[in-house]
């Protein structure tokens, strides 16, 4: 690849949707004048998600149902390595909480060969201004996962992550809802992949914390994650 | 208190098979042999409830219908856990054919959109070229 440090040609940055018609638009751009290739997956939203991705030049994949966040994601990562030239695969979240620089951060570690993939953490820094309750119910998700542990991540359900093309090839997320970030942990924690983990700034307006992971919702990824052990 | 062991190990054959990870063919008619069983054993409870009690005493349960209802609550477990595993299998299935669908349909709509022409890629190579390869539908990539 001919591709200098700046273009970020060889980069891919996945961002699976559902109903965030108020964000979504201003999201893709933002990425896009660092990442030219973006691509979102919308997952079946009814809100309209679609139409504001097809306003941006980011490429579009459209779930005609609802299939949940893992499945979106498997999918951009799919259609991702199929373009050309494809080396370096960020997942990014739809409701603007990550920041680009933060993404950037990540994709220089695994640019300079230290690490095939590389995983936010929000608790490198800044851990203060994660929301209490948030912060709970991650932390127990951490220390509940051996995985999580072996691999001695801080973080395990963190939504920006950069990929290595051989780890894309390698990788097939089968839970199709919030479980497949677990996945993913035990995944690489069975793999021999090397995996770093970068402290990022995550912002939370009112609009993502709205959306994002709840206590209960921890009490759903336990359950389907001791069952997925067990049956596959 | 034979009963408790006899369900107890029920139970637990119910949890083996759920942590097996394939189901051979064994497994499958164990299932049918243990689901006629079942049946026939509850057309003898039917017919004849008071040598079931007897049975059911000498297991150590009081009458014969708390021995059926045991073995229904063992049954049921079973039932469900056999169902959730069916229904996972055919959830992987459909999430497979959704996903080459959306992809395939997100080739030809990104091609209109003109984004698969105009990636930074296609200066390397002649512009027809990587549009073909772009879109291709290659194989599936699952």
């Amino acid at each position: 690849m001919p591709d200098g440090v700046t273009s970020n040609d060889d980069v891919w940055v996945v961002i699976p949707v559902f109903n965030e018609h108020q964000v979504i638009a201003e999201v893709a751009e933002q990425v896009r004048a660092t990442f030219p290739n973006v691509v979102c997956v919308d997952d079946g939203s009814r809100d309209g998600s679609a139409e504001q991705i097809a306003g941006t030049g980011a490429h579009l994949v459209r779930h005609p149902i609802n299939m949940g966040q893992g499945a979106a994601l498997q999918t951009g990562l799919s259609y991702a390595r199929t373009r050309p030239g494809s080396q370096y695969f960020v997942t990014f979240d739809a409701d603007g909480q990550h920041r680009v620089e933060d993404a950037l951060a990540l994709l220089e570690v695994a640019r300079s060969g230290a690490a095939d993939v590389v995983l936010g953490t929000r608790f490198g820094a800044g851990t203060g201004r994660i929301p209490l309750l948030k912060r709970l119910v991650l932390r127990t998700i951490v220390a509940l996962s051996p995985t999580a542990r072996k691999l001695k991540l801080t973080d395990a359900h963190n939504g920006l992550r950069v990929l290595t093309r051989p780890v894309v090839d390698d990788l097939r997320i089968t839970m199709n809802g919030m479980p497949h970030a677990s996945e993913i942990v035990s995944y690489l924690a069975g793999s021999s992949w090397r995996v770093r983990e970068v402290p990022v700034t995550i912002l939370y307006s009112d609009y993502s914390r709205a959306k994002g992971q709840s206590l209960v919702n921890g009490v759903n990824i336990l359950f389907d994650l001791s069952i997925r052990q067990r049956g596959n | 208190m034979i009963v408790q062991i006899v369900l107890l190990a029920a139970v637990l054959a119910a949890l083996v098979m759920f942590v097996r990870r394939r189901h051979g063919v064994h497994m499958q008619a164990g299932k049918r042999v243990g689901l006629i069983a079942f049946a026939a054993l509850n057309v003898y409870a039917v017919l004849q409830p008071d040598r079931l009690t007897e049975v059911a005493n000498r297991l150590g349960v009081g009458r014969g219908t708390d021995l059926v209802l045991y073995l229904l609550v063992v049954a049921f477990i079973f039932g469900m856990l056999n169902f959730y595993l069916r229904f996972r299998e055919i959830d992987r299935r459909f999430t497979e054919l959704t996903r080459t669908l959306a992809i395939r349909e997100a080739e030809i709509v990104n091609a209109e959109r003109h984004l698969t022409a105009t990636r930074p890629v296609a200066v390397t190579v002649p512009a027809g070229a990587d549009d073909r390869v772009a879109t291709a539908p290659t194989r599936p990539t699952l």
